[in-house]
């Protein structure tokens, strides 16, 4: 069964074609062209799918795009505005959070999530925050580091307190 | 992907009437259970109905006599809410300790609750399965875990169930032919296939959580990582103290049978002290209530025996930590 | 104008493709299929080991939608790895030897269309007993799995350096004792893509794939597609990881291939999570027999180390493997005998092959449990035992090895500090633990796979009229870094500004050959090729400059983005003018760089005596502490203390990394990951079960980087990648050991091996109560007892 889908991704509201069973992953990568959401397992396993919607956490892997119809999606190709990087984004670069990359537009979108409901986050909470997210370069440790170094930057541009 | 139509009901009568409406239907909320089923083709569904939308299933209210927590709600905001760090820490805790963070934010209670059961024979692919010959649970009629045996031996593995067993859970049910409340317990059934008592259509709206005065609980599951994994073993604990004597027990597991299910047998318990006699008895309680299978890569020998040494840590925890901090 | 050189090497630096990374612009091969692609998927073997009767795929291509099938028929050209071992066929002929070996493939116009037509596919097989494990398949009578491989025996090696007898006399203490280690699989985050296009009309294949060794598919498409190699173009793109995983040709590679030129267009083929994992070539299970003699003050007198290794189906880089193993017990310590005998055994299992640490690994983690075992057993501390088997430097090993740079030392004091070694080893409480071990890698074999008479390395720099440098390289980066290590090397040699160098790799129509990825090769061998292109580049800047300036070459200053006659910052231009002074007469510049492995660095001249041969050896140090669950066994990693000798460090930050990933990588094998196979089927091929560690329980890793100056790296940097990885296991064990006080030698150290050995224990320490019990009733018995 085919419908039109209406959803908001990365701030433009969109309709478009989809079969019932399309996957939010493969209609973000296949219909889209938005091909940083990552596949890495066969289901729910490693979090490299992971998106936002409405700004909360999203296997995209475990989600058919017709059941977030009406919401807003948000995908890592969202994150620098002009081409200016995100904190996080940015953080990520400069801190060597990201070596191979694969898993990096997932763990950088479940960060995102946290850091806009927690803008200072403990250690303890990264760690919980981003547990479904694996990676198999980095031992974690620089990714830790790089959301922490994240933080100040984010406050000062978004304002938001601590 | 099987081939599947989707279909979003304003209501749960709406909801209850789509599913009697044709072939192959189920409830779908969070996904993060059933949609890698669906990709593996374990799980069959022709038309999903996704209640995730319904509002009323997404509450969580405070009442005079009890916690009512909505079957939509998510797991994530399970941990976060304040009734429930005050009412009933406990499902908190064990909330926190399923899967990822990015799971919980999806995850259900009620999908959590009535997840499918599992069994390293069954969440396999679908070419592998084939090779395999199938097994009992889908497409084959051998269980390849106790090849002789006429049930199904997989394993029932949520983490919350345990903990709403402990506080004497009670569900609402809805249905085609109505509306049911029953303990939390009635819910489940000892086999692999089978493990939850529903009708067809019927559609768990809620979960009631009675008042905890005085008692203290604790959940703790054992799992390879600290993060993602289901429990190998998981053990819920609710108890009441009466000086050093503890006045009332209850334990509950998870990950060690095809049902979640309270440890019969601990009324002898009650009013005794948490001597080594007490633990021994204990023990043997756990030990006689839980039948782990090979269902996992990690021994079924190292499950019951780490399922028993979580009890006994809880009940000494519990009555350590003096029964007030987790009190309702 | 700056009139400062740019700075390029000892900086922490971001990686210079990290933005791609980052923002998901990166194109990693799936991210490249085009919609209109034909869909290409691989039929597995359902059985693990049978005679292949027939692949009949008559009604699979008669399925409208289905545009090509190719099975064993369509391949007659074994590959691998190995010149003198290619034993495998892309896909299966006559036999299949694994559960999950590609039997057939199919493209067709989804995947829909694609996953019914395998099903369509009949296979008649005739099954033949399976072979599960390296005692199977060496017991009498076994099958065999390669007719020319009697006992299932790849390869045995059998050699001793020093005299092994005269040593064991001379020692105090000798203990033996046999370590097994579980199979573990690289599981790196990207799964396995290709995508194959042929054009019938000019006969030629481009292939985009996940290869850390791009030539070496190259070599092997053409040979088993029957293409001249120019009509052949290998194109990698951004690779999610690797770890070892894809430092061969890899069965889909080749499939892929098939399939494109069978349907005479473009094929895409996305591997499952699943299929990932049974491509495997991951560290086999090994079973590693150690026997060490040591004087009373700690001296090891002698090594004698049987290595048995359960290789999978196939050859792979089983040879390389079981020499590695064998030959890298040197090379860290002065050992002064060393007696080694390696089985490889075939088993019908995925294949293995190599995976960080090649085939050093597991025999580390025997050797540093052991010297451990012993040290305590003597009384003496293991970090001060270590101290006293220091290799001279520099110096050759028994069996050939040449150590140039020695900074174990030196990595030692770092751990022993900052671990509060001193104060807190057998101080720790209960149910806590701290443990160390060391271990080393090669910085690349010094003699490639392939014996070619070309250099180990080459890099082209291309100057132009836009006086961009383009650094052209067929250097593998799949997350480890390598793109920004040349461009650091490159920026360091001409201090200029980091924008106007740009890396273009692993297009072998554009980029110069590279041997790829393999034995922490790139940081020292492509490093040094690039160093020497742009000393030739900056010499022709530097003579062109002097032209325009009207000065001898001798008096031209280079600065970077100006070049100006020394002493006098009056005449000076600028990088631009310099190059198009450069290019009169001539146009395009080309500096080719290139670095070869003196043939005195190559290895012993026993047969096999290249493997394990290298012209810099990394060292690492490290320290773990642990608690222990005493109610489940399960060990929590607290903190790794680690200490690696990288030569010298280009990019620190990058080190740092390299360090954390190896570090954490050895912790997934001490601690909980393993393939599992029953009854010859992989039960393990997921994320849930194939468990590496979560960001939940992975512990801080503090590095310390030691710089020896290796004489031979550039700029004196050795490896950094692999080194760390090998001593976490024995580090784990011995921590535990502190906390438990069980000695263990069963890797993982699960928690099911923890709680079961505590429970043994007690169960001993009951039956010795008994037996005491009754010894003080019957005193009679007491001398018997």
């Amino acid at each position: 069964m085919k419908r039109i889908l209406r959803i908001r991704v990365n701030g433009r509201w969109r309709e478009d074609a989809a079969a019932d069973n399309t996957l939010l992953i493969d209609y973000l990568r296949e219909q889209l062209g938005l091909t940083g959401t990552k596949q890495g397992c066969d289901g729910g396993e490693c979090g490299a799918c992971t998106v936002l919607v409405d700004g909360r956490p999203r296997l995209s892997c475990c989600t058919f795009a017709a059941a977030v119809e009406g919401r807003h999606v948000e995908t890592i190709e969202s994150q620098s505005q002009n081409g200016r990087l995100s904190p996080l984004q940015q953080a990520f670069h400069e801190k060597l959070g990201a070596q191979c990359g694969f898993c990096t537009p997932g763990m950088i979108m479940a960060a995102e999530s946290l850091l806009r409901r927690n803008p200072n986050p403990g250690e303890a909470e990264i760690r919980e925050a981003l547990g479904g997210n694996l990676c198999r370069c980095t031992g974690y440790v620089k990714i830790i580091e790089s959301v922490q170094a994240a933080c100040p930057d984010r406050l000062e541009k978004t304002g938001e307190p601590a | 992907m099987q081939d599947l139509a989707i279909l979003k009901p304003d209501s749960v009568a709406q909801a209850i009437a789509l599913h009697g409406a044709g072939e192959g239907a189920r409830y779908l909320a969070g996904g993060t259970d059933l949609v890698p089923n669906l990709r593996r083709n374990i799980q069959k569904a022709q038309r999903l109905i996704d209640v995730s939308g319904l509002a009323e299933l997404c509450e969580i209210r405070a009442e005079s006599q009890s916690l009512r927590i909505g079957a939509g709600v998510t797991l994530e905001a399970l941990c976060e809410s304040e009734a429930m760090r005050r009412h009933a820490p406990l499902l908190a805790q064990a909330a926190a300790q399923v899967a990822g963070a990015t799971h919980r934010a999806a995850a259900t209670v009620g999908g959590n609750l009535m997840q499918d059961t599992r069994c390293y024979f069954y969440n396999q692919s679908d070419w592998w399965r084939t090779a395999n010959e199938y097994c009992m649970k889908c497409e084959g009629d051998t269980c390849r875990v106790a090849p002789k045996s006429d049930r199904c031996y997989a394993c029932y593995s949520g983490d919350l169930a345990p903990a709403l067993l402990v506080l004497g859970a009670e569900v609402d049910i809805a249905g085609p032919t109505g509306n049911r409340r029953e303990p939390l317990a009635a819910l489940f059934a000892d086999d692999g296939m089978r493990h939850l008592k529903l009708a067809p259509g019927d559609l768990l709206l809620s979960v009631d959580v009675p008042p905890q005065s005085g008692w203290s609980a604790g959940y703790e599951k054992i799992r390879v990582r600290g993060a993602i994994d289901f429990p190998l073993a998981g053990i819920a604990v609710a108890l009441r103290r009466d000086g050093d004597r503890i006045a009332e027990l209850r334990v509950a597991c998870t990950g060690v049978n095809s049902f979640p299910g309270l440890v019969p047998g601990l009324d002898a318990l009650a009013g005794q002290a948490p001597d080594d006699v007490f633990f021994a008895a204990l023990d043997k309680a756990v030990r006689k209530a839980i039948q782990p299978m090979e269902s996992t890569l990690v021994a079924a020998g190292y499950r019951r025996r780490v399922a028993a040494a979580l009890a006994k840590r809880l009940v000494e925890r519990l009555c350590q930590a003096g029964g007030k901090s987790q009190s309702r | 104008m700056s009139t400062r050189p740019f700075k390029g090497v000892g900086e922490r630096l971001p990686l210079v493709d990290g933005i791609e990374k980052v923002t998901g612009r990166a194109k990693y091969t799936a991210d490249l299929f085009p919609a209109d692609a034909l869909v290409g998927k691989i039929l597995r073997s359902p059985v693990p080991h049978a005679e292949l009767i027939e692949v009949d795929a008559s009604e699979a291509r008669r399925l409208p939608g289905v545009v090509a099938v190719v099975t064993g028929e369509d391949c007659d050209v074994p590959y691998g790895i190995l010149p003198i071992a290619q034993n495998e066929f892309p896909l299966a002929r006559g036999k299949v030897r694994y559960f999950g070996e590609p039997v057939a493939a199919v493209a067709a116009v989804d995947e829909q269309t694609a996953e019914r037509a395998l099903k369509l596919i009949r296979l008649h097989v005739r099954e033949l007993p399976i072979i599960e494990n390296a005692a199977q398949a060496r017991a009498p009578g076994a099958v065999l799995l390669h007719d020319n491989k009697a006992g299932n025996i790849e390869r045995e090696v059998h050699n001793e350096f020093g005299n092994a007898a005269e040593g064991f006399a001379a020692a105090h203490l000798i203990r033996e004792q046999t370590y097994h280690t579980a199979e573990v699989t690289h599981a790196q985050m990207e799964p396995h893509a290709a995508m194959a296009s042929y054009d019938p009309s000019r006969d030629h294949l481009t292939l985009h794939t996940v290869s850390m060794v791009p030539y070496y598919v190259h070599l092997r498409v053409a040979q088993c597609l029957g293409l001249d190699t120019s009509r052949v173009r290998v194109i990698k793109p951004y690779v999610g990881g690797g770890f070892g995983s894809r430092v061969e040709t890899l069965n889909f590679e080749i499939i892929v291939s098939l399939l494109a030129r069978a349907a005479g267009g473009t094929v895409r083929m996305q591997l499952t999570r699943e299929e990932s994992i049974l491509t495997h070539r991951g560290r086999p299970e090994s079973d590693t027999r150690m026997k060490l003699g040591m004087t009373r003050d700690g001296r090891i007198t002698a090594c004698e180390c049987e290595v048995v290794q359960r290789g999978g189906a196939y050859g792979g880089y089983g040879i390389i493997t079981i020499l590695y193993a064998g030959a890298l017990i040197n090379g860290l310590y002065d050992v002064p005998a060393v007696k080694y005998d390696g089985y490889r055994v075939y088993s019908n299992t995925p294949p293995c092959g190599a995976m960080r640490g090649h085939g050093t690994v597991n025999t580390r983690i025997a050797f540093e449990s052991l010297m451990t075992s012993m040290a305590i057993e003597l009384g003496l501390d293991p970090i001060e035992v270590r101290r006293r088997n220091l290799l001279p430097c520099p110096t050759e090993t028994i069996n050939g090895l040449r150590v140039e740079s020695y900074g174990l030392p030196e990595c030692l004091d770092k751990v022993e500090a900052a671990s509060g070694w001193r104060e807190r080893r057998g101080r720790m409480p209960k149910w806590k633990g701290l443990g160390m071990a060391c271990s080393h890698f090669v910085s690349g074999s010094a003699k490639p796979v392939h014996f070619t008479g070309q250099p180990h390395a080459t890099v082209v720099l291309k100057l132009d009229f836009d006086g961009g440098i383009t650094i052209l390289t067929g250097a593998a980066d799949v997350g480890q870094g390598c793109t920004t290590i040349v461009a650091q090397v490159v920026v360091e040699v001409l201090g200029v500004d980091w924008r106007r160098v740009r890396v273009i790799s692993n297009d072998s129509a554009v980029t110069p050959k590279d041997n790829g990825s393999y034995s922490s090769r790139v940081t020292f061998m492509v490093g040094n090729a690039c160093l020497d292109a742009a000393q030739k580049l900056k010499q022709t800047l530097v003579e062109a400059a002097a032209r325009r300036l009207e000065v001898a070459p001798e008096r031209v200053e280079c600065l970077g983005e100006a070049f100006q006659v020394a002493g006098d910052p009056s005449r000076s231009i600028g990088f631009g003018d310099a190059t198009a002074e450069a290019l009169v007469n001539t146009g395009t510049l080309h500096f080719k760089g290139t670095f070869t492995c003196p043939v005195e660095f190559q290895g012993g001249k026993h047969r096999g005596g290249a493997v394990g041969s290298t012209m810099g050896f990394s060292y690492a140090a490290q320290a773990v502490e642990v608690s222990v669950d005493p109610d489940t066994g399960r060990i929590s990693v607290d903190k790794v203390w680690a200490a690696l000798d990288c030569g010298f460090a280009i990019n620190p930050l990058s080190v740092e990394g390299q360090v954390q990933g190896a570090v954490w990588m050895g912790m997934g094998q001490g601690l909980c990951e393993q393939t599992r196979y029953e009854n010859g089927k992989h039960a393990a091929a997921n994320f849930l079960d194939y468990a590496f560690p979560t960001i939940a329980e992975s512990p801080p890793i503090d590095v310390f980087i030691v710089e020896s100056i290796d004489p031979n790296g550039p700029f004196g940097a050795k490896e950094a990648s692999e080194g760390p990885l090998s001593g976490f296991p024995a580090a784990l064990a011995d921590a535990v050991r502190e906390a438990t006080g069980l000695e263990l030698h069963d890797f993982p150290l699960t928690p099911e091996r923890i709680a079961e050995a505590m429970e043994a224990r007690e169960r001993e320490q009951r039956a010795a109560q008994r037996k005491t019990g009754k010894a003080a009733k019957q005193p009679a018995t007491e001398g018997a007892a």
